[in-house]
């Protein structure tokens, strides 16, 4: 048998955090867990590179059977899907514990949460069998809670309460899903299963489909969140430390949006093409609603968070699009999002550390006292805006393609959600950055130091390589999501419609 | 008759330990050194004697000793593994209580004994009569400990309301098991599941009757809403070191008793009192979430949540005999956390007092981090997060009323779940996410309280990482 490479990505940060709180040695805290950390990533890189590009099936399988009379074992395998996200995952939490070094108290339990939230989420991603997926999902709450609840700032124990109580709502709905679901295909598969691959060869009723899907779904939607489930958010982001929100914002709400693309879409293809119009009508609410209120938010951080929610509008758009582009477009904005908004809570951190304020009033000129940071930060916007060049265009491009093809109209309207980022971004960095100094706490404020530059410049080489060559990227998802769509079309009705078949694109084109 | 040394070992093992302690106490004067040993000389070899009888008659038709009274099977020998043990976890816990009590302590442990005694007597008892006076032994020898240390601030009220309660439970238990006698013709368990299974009774009233009687005494012991009214004054009056035993023991044994009574005689009748069971059910894990959502006192919360689990363990009885290993796998985890957990509550508020108000556990966790840390784990486990022992039982049971098709018994009971949250967090968030008062020193925990916090707390992560064994063990705890 081969390495098993993927529990290895879930036992590693384990590892790392179990030697954290066994060395009881606070300076030691933060190299230990960065190693761990660093290990981890060297393994998605390797896995990276040893993934067959160009294969739509699941891929380093891992299958052993844990108890029979439920149907239950450990199943890992990754796809196109899954592939980038686990790669991201694995990348943003060096980062983010490198940006740790403001938490002081309980050092070792936070790396030690940090590094157990990592084994979480990477098991959200890999894991194929729906039980083994329901404890990673639920059990990756307990240290995000804590690292909301005690490294974060005043309102914190609110922040972390809410976020615990909507997330564990959904998933007592997703669990009751998820167990009906093992039971009702034991006729047709001969037994309970739980199993993801086994599950899709079971055909569910119509009205089975729609009432899981709505289980699920409601479970996702709150993660994602959709629109109107998306109040725990800001509370949560502005809240959380810095490295909490990047990677609450950066991979934990990309485990909604994956499981609809994973499981929704593939288990219940009947429901999701119907609920499409529901679904769209909520993305692009999300889009504009959380652009819209992103622009009059005082508080930058709270500003990024809304406009999280109008990222991952787009996301949800593009995967309810039902198209290659807008599939794939849907997977690569969610790598997208993690990393320029991501960046952009590690910034507005760093301004927050100086000067203990994310107001942006008490701020005004910064850029000629920060010029680098500056710098820094007008990139991430522009890359966050969708300039061109840089990864955010990417997503956005295909997902407007993608969904531009099946709900024109939505696209329409999605599309100056575009426009709208580009007002609460630039506004919000010429009221920082530009113009004279307002403020007199602001003059003796420091430039980056060396290890904030240590910590943006990799994600910003990425931000860029995104950008510039996304083609490998979007090598990796393409099969894996035409398989959904293959099997969507052949469990429906439904057509995918083909770049270029649809009659305006040839009307203008032939006038 | 069948008459059998094994079949009455782990009661022998008990009453001979009983016995010896008496008798060298008031000879020798020793002290609580050689009630300790004494204790754990009958815990330890009425345990030995279950697993005896499990390694014996697991998975094998239930045999009967002594004129049909006694059924050892799987069901009976997996109980007696259950409560010896988390008993003695729960006299080891409130050891604090037995030394506090000077002279009188001696009548503690060996009331215990008796009732761990009598617990595993109900869950073994094949005639509803010798199960009424299991249940009496059981029952008396709590009303006692609930009161034990007579302080004034409500041990007595507790003691005083759980023996008028009980009492009239029984009472009710006991008019059941006469209209059953009615309706059948016969007080034993097995004679009546055959006359019922070859007789079709046409005017079934009485037997209903019986039935239900049966299901309130029952419910009763279970604290299960509506009949729950007792357990949060007990629980918080009586004194710290005695409530995690009598929690986790009225557990094990009512639910043991109610378990073998449900499948056993009224099997036939499962159509009947299954909806039942299932309004109980839902009731109890309502009623038990929101009234421990408003509470400020530990155990008193914990007592409202312990309603809410005997609904989530009833939620695995509708499904009849299929349920009852999931019944199992639930009620052994859950009594481990709740000894757990009152030990913690004893240490922090004192196991001779009553009250435990919950601003005791403000910034435990800079005081003590391994009690918050363990704390922590028991309040996870019992809201059902999972990588603990509390979830794996939560799928348990909702997968058995799933297969009995009761999904609207487990959406409420997940919502229900998750309402449970607001309480179960608010003890993290004392413990970790306020700062200590001033000035209060760090708990100190007494050697038997650590040992029965450390074990519990073992076994509740143990069980939530690899809980297969377990679930593949209580499938042959199921009475034949």
């Amino acid at each position: 048998m081969d390495f098993p490479i993927l529990s290895a990505l879930i036992a590693l940060p384990v590892a790392g955090g179990l030697g954290v709180l066994l060395v009881r040695r606070d300076e030691l805290a933060l190299p230990l867990s960065i190693t761990s950390s660093l290990v981890t990533l060297g393994g998605a890189v390797w896995l990276l590179f040893e993934f067959e590009s160009g294969e739509a099936g699941f891929q380093f399988v891992e299958k052993s059977t844990w108890h029979e009379p439920w149907g239950v074992g450990w199943h890992l395998g990754v796809d196109g899907i899954s592939l980038l996200l686990v790669v991201l995952t694995a990348f943003l939490f060096p980062i983010a514990l490198l940006a740790s070094t403001s938490v002081t108290h309980r050092v070792r339990q936070y790396m030690a949460s940090m590094l157990f939230l990592q084994a979480g989420i990477t098991g959200v991603f890999l894991a194929l069998d729906l039980l083994v997926f329901f404890i990673f999902w639920e059990a990756m709450l307990v240290p995000m809670y804590f690292i909301i609840g005690i490294w974060g700032d005043e309102r914190r124990i609110h922040a972390a309460v809410k976020f615990f109580l909507y997330t564990a709502f959904g998933s007592a709905l997703m669990f009751a899903g998820i167990l009906s679901l093992g039971f009702l295909v034991s006729d047709q598969l001969g037994g309970p299963t739980f199993d993801f691959v086994e599950l899709l060869g079971a055909d569910l009723t119509r009205t089975a489909q729609f009432w899981l899907f709505g289980a699920f779904g409601l479970s996702f939607a709150i993660k994602v969140p959709i629109f109107p489930f998306h109040t725990w958010l800001p509370d949560a982001h502005v809240e959380a430390p810095t490295a909490g929100s990047v990677i609450l914002a950066g991979v934990l709400l990309k485990l909604g949006a994956y499981g609809l693309l994973r499981f929704n879409l593939t288990l219940f293809p009947e429901a999701s093409v119907d609920l499409v119009p529901v679904l769209a009508v909520l993305a692009v609410i999300g889009i504009l609603y959380g652009a819209i209120v992103a622009i009059v938010q005082t508080d930058i951080k709270r500003l990024v968070a809304y406009s999280s929610v109008s990222h991952l509008g787009f996301v949800v758009l593009g995967v309810f699009a039902l198209t290659t582009q807008g599939l794939q477009g849907g997977v690569i904005q969610m790598v997208n999002h993690g990393l320029t908004t991501g960046l952009l809570f590690l910034l507005v951190g760093m301004i927050y550390e100086r000067r203990h304020t994310r107001e942006i009033s008490e701020f005004g000129g910064l850029a000629s006292v920060m010029p680098l940071f500056a710098g820094a930060f007008l990139f991430t916007a522009f890359a966050s805006i969708g300039l061109p060049g840089l990864n955010g265009f990417v997503g956005e491009f295909f997902v407007l393609i993608g969904s531009y093809l099946s709900l024109p109209g939505y696209a329409v309207a999605a599309a100056f959600g575009v426009v709208l980022a580009a007002v609460y971004l630039l506004w919000a960095y010429q009221r920082m950055f530009t113009g004279e100094i307002t403020v007199e706490a602001n003059r003796g404020l420091g430039d980056l130091n060396l290890r904030e530059k240590v910590i943006i410049v990799p994600m910003a080489v990425l931000i860029v390589f995104l950008g510039v060559y996304p083609k490998p990227a979007l090598d990796i998802i393409e099969p894996s999501v035409d398989a959904v769509l293959e099997r969507i079309e052949e469990k429906t009705d439904y057509v995918v419609p083909e770049f270029g078949s649809t009659t305006d694109i040839a009307v203008e084109v032939g006038e | 008759m069948n008459l059998d040394f094994l079949a009455v070992a782990p009661t022998v093992a008990i009453v001979a330990a009983v016995v010896l302690l008496l008798m060298v106490d008031v000879t020798f004067k020793v002290g609580h050194r050689w009630w300790g040993f004494a204790a754990a000389l009958g815990f330890i070899g009425a345990t030995t004697a279950s697993v005896w009888q499990w390694v014996e008659h697991r998975g094998a038709d239930g045999e009967l000793f002594y004129s049909g009274m006694l059924s050892v099977d799987g069901f009976s020998s997996f109980a007696g593994m259950v409560i010896f043990p988390v008993a003695g976890l729960g006299v080891m816990a409130g050891w604090q209580l037995v030394r506090g009590v000077g002279k009188r302590g001696a009548e503690f442990v060996a009331l215990a004994m008796v009732a761990a005694s009598g617990a595993h007597l109900m869950a073994a008892s094949a005639d509803l009569v010798l199960l009424f006076i299991a249940l009496e032994v059981f029952s008396i020898s709590l009303y006692v400990l609930a009161g034990f240390s007579r302080k004034g601030d409500g041990a007595d009220e507790a003691a005083l309301k759980y023996f008028l309660l009980g009492a009239l439970a029984s009472a009710v238990f006991l008019y059941g098991v006469a209209l059953v006698f009615a309706a059948t013709g016969t007080t034993s368990m097995y004679g009546a599941q055959s006359f019922l299974d070859a007789t079709l009774i046409l005017r079934p009233g009485v037997l209903l009757a019986g039935i239900a009687l049966l299901l309130v005494g029952l419910s009763f012991k279970v604290s299960a809403a509506p009949f729950h009214v007792w357990a949060p004054d007990v629980y918080q009056g009586a004194p710290g070191g005695v409530t995690g035993f009598l929690a986790a023991g009225a557990k094990i044994a009512g639910f043991a008793a109610l378990a073998r009574v449900l499948v056993v005689p009224l099997g036939g009748y499962i159509d009947d009192w299954a909806p039942a069971i299932a309004v109980i059910s839902a009731m109890s894990v309502v009623i038990g979430t929101l009234f421990a959502i408003a509470q400020t006192d530990l155990k008193r919360m914990l007592a409202y949540s312990s309603v809410a689990h005997a609904g989530f363990i009833m939620t695995a009885l509708v499904a009849g005999p299929a349920g009852v290993a999931d019944m199992w796998f639930y009620v052994a985890t859950y009594s481990l956390q709740v000894v757990g957990a009152f030990a913690i509550a004893s240490v922090v508020s004192g196991a001779l007092t009553g009250k435990s108000p919950l601003s005791d556990f403000t910034g435990l966790a800079i005081r003590s981090p391994m009690l918050a840390a363990a704390m922590a784990l028991f309040m996870l486990a019992m809201a059902g997060i999972p990588l603990t022992a509390g979830f794996v039982g939560k799928a348990a049971v909702f997968r058995a009323a799933i297969d009995a098709d009761y999904l609207w018994l487990v959406i409420l009971g997940l919502v229900a779940a998750v309402g449970g949250l607001f309480f179960y967090l608010r003890v993290i968030v004392l413990m970790y996410m306020q700062p200590s008062a001033e000035g209060v020193p760090a708990p100190r925990v007494p050697l038997g309280a650590g040992v029965a916090v450390s074990v519990t707390a073992l076994v509740t992560v143990v069980v939530g990482f690899v809980p297969w064994p377990l679930l593949d063990w209580v499938r042959a705890a199921i009475p034949l």
